[in-house]
């Protein structure tokens, strides 16, 4: 297990994926504050405005697209240079292969709520917002990051499945716009898309959660689980078609 | 011709018009989704309703759809590591256009499909007063030269890196961006290609805060911006094309 993860690192130590991840956070953050200054005048929550202001379009639309681009690059490492038979043949069990992308999607995920909580903060204060941080921040990010772990699986599944890269980003993407729907619809807790936004009250921050957070994490471990059953089920059913 | 027709042999198998079709599919729920809660004073600003309401959407989703075909065209060139044959049996100008043309196709279809969309949706809905054809026939001219010049641009990130991640990860941004200077001064706008959707926005909305009134009128065609756009375009071709020609493979 271990071996595998130290072979993904070396894959990924150099590739322009960590700057990609790194950059995307910052637009939303900037944006998202100069749009909460420009409406303070219908803003009143002050720091749940400027969370809903940061998060809700790329909760929605744009990090699960970004999740799905990422899944792609780490199946299509192995789809160049013939790399699938090199890889299926190496004595570790697909699991381990299949759980080391796991891992590096979801620790990429992670950083970037982590920066997108820092940015929310350093903002807030640039932007003079006063009052109370709201205490529910760190939950926020770490439901937005147990819901993109999910969002991994599926992405993970589709992309090892259609081996084109664009065509599952197109999938997150519109899997995003229907989960937005899904959610505003209350079926949220039935659609991986649909929990990012949900889990990190992007919509109505300073509402209750309204399924409870028992729910909401079975639901992402359900998602989870079965996803990551089908991976690995594909991976050691399927041949490999190494083109 | 002749490399136009190999481009769309390529892509026989490749199922691009699914991405047309999500795409279609989408703004058809999103379509009937607002039908439903639409108010019954509101069918007789129905077809300014659309105009207004369209191009705000194709900000969010044209974008990730051009990556995505742009992708998918020029992918396969390095998948299948064709690119050193090619350039050595066509000039590769002539290869950059063909691909170029063969997107377009898949795009303009989609601005079709789109418009098609609204003019049967509002019938079916019962929008009141006649279609305004030279509205839309000007909407789909603004659409399809937006929807080309962000084609282009991504045809381009996608011949020359290798990685398919950069392209799309462009293009994602570049929604992200567009979806944002909806909420700023639109002369920001016309900065980023992304923006122009908004920019040639044929119908503006004016709310009047105090008497709670929405009210549509029509703005006059912004033939400048269409001028900038053109002129953004060109270069990019221009630029694009010299530099496929130059890159090394």
């Amino acid at each position: 297990m271990m071996r595998t993860i130290r072979a993904e690192w070396l894959k990924l130590r150099r590739s322009p994926m960590w700057p990609v991840f790194l950059i995307l956070p910052v637009l939303p953050a900037v944006m998202g504050t100069f749009n909460y200054l420009g409406n303070l005048g219908i803003l009143r929550q002050q720091w749940y405005d400027l969370w809903s202001q940061h998060t809700i379009f790329s909760a929605d639309f744009f990090l699960p697209a970004m999740i799905g681009a990422y899944c792609s690059y780490l199946w299509w490492l192995e789809n160049r240079n013939h790399n699938w038979n090199s890889a299926m043949t190496a004595p570790v069990p697909v699991f381990c292969l299949y759980f080391s992308k796991l891992l590096f999607a979801g620790a990429a995920v992670a950083a970037a709520q982590a920066e997108t909580g820092v940015l929310f903060l350093v903002s807030g204060k640039l932007a003079g917002v006063s009052g109370q941080v709201p205490p529910m921040l760190l939950r926020w990010l770490l439901l937005g990051t147990a819901a993109g772990v999910a969002v991994c699986a599926v992405q993970l599944f589709l992309s090892l499945v259609i081996r084109s890269f664009a065509v599952p980003v197109g999938i997150a993407f519109v899997g995003g716009i229907a989960g937005a729907i899904a959610l505003s619809k209350g079926f949220g807790l039935w659609f991986p898309y649909s929990l990012m936004p949900m889990g990190m009250q992007s919509g109505n921050p300073s509402g209750n959660f309204t399924c409870g957070t028992g729910p909401f994490l079975l639901s992402c471990v359900s998602f989870l689980i079965v996803f990551s059953i089908a991976s690995v089920l594909w991976l050691k059913k399927r041949d490999v078609r190494s083109e | 011709m002749k490399a136009l027709a190999l481009e769309f042999y390529k892509t026989r198998g490749r199922k691009v018009w699914l991405v047309v079709f999500a795409l279609i599919a989408v703004q058809l729920l999103w379509m009937l989704w607002s039908l439903r809660s639409m108010r019954e004073q509101k069918l007789d600003t129905g077809w300014m309703y659309f105009l207004y309401e369209f191009p705000a959407l194709n900000t969010l989703m044209m974008p990730v759809i051009a990556a995505v075909v742009a992708s998918r065209l020029c992918d396969t060139e390095h998948q299948g590591r064709t690119l050193k044959l090619l350039k050595t049996v066509m000039p590769a100008g002539r290869l950059f256009g063909a691909k170029f043309l063969c997107g377009s196709i898949y795009m303009a279809a989609a601005a079709v499909f789109q418009v098609a969309m609204m003019l049967l949706g509002g019938s079916l809905k019962g929008f009141r007063g006649a279609v305004p054809v030279q509205k839309y026939l000007l909407y789909l001219l603004f659409t399809v030269s937006v929807s080309l010049t962000l084609l282009l641009f991504q045809q381009v990130l996608s011949l020359l890196a290798e990685n398919q991640m950069i392209p799309l990860a462009v293009g994602l941004i570049g929604a992200f961006a567009g979806v944002f200077l909806m909420f700023l001064p639109k002369q920001l706008s016309y900065l980023l290609p992304w923006g122009y959707y908004m920019v040639l926005e044929g119908v503006s909305l004016e709310w009047n805060k105090a008497a709670g009134v929405v009210r549509y009128h029509y703005v006059p065609e912004n033939w400048f911006g269409l001028a900038v756009l053109a002129a953004v375009f060109l270069v990019i071709y221009l630029t694009g094309r010299f530099l496929f020609i130059k890159k090394e493979v």
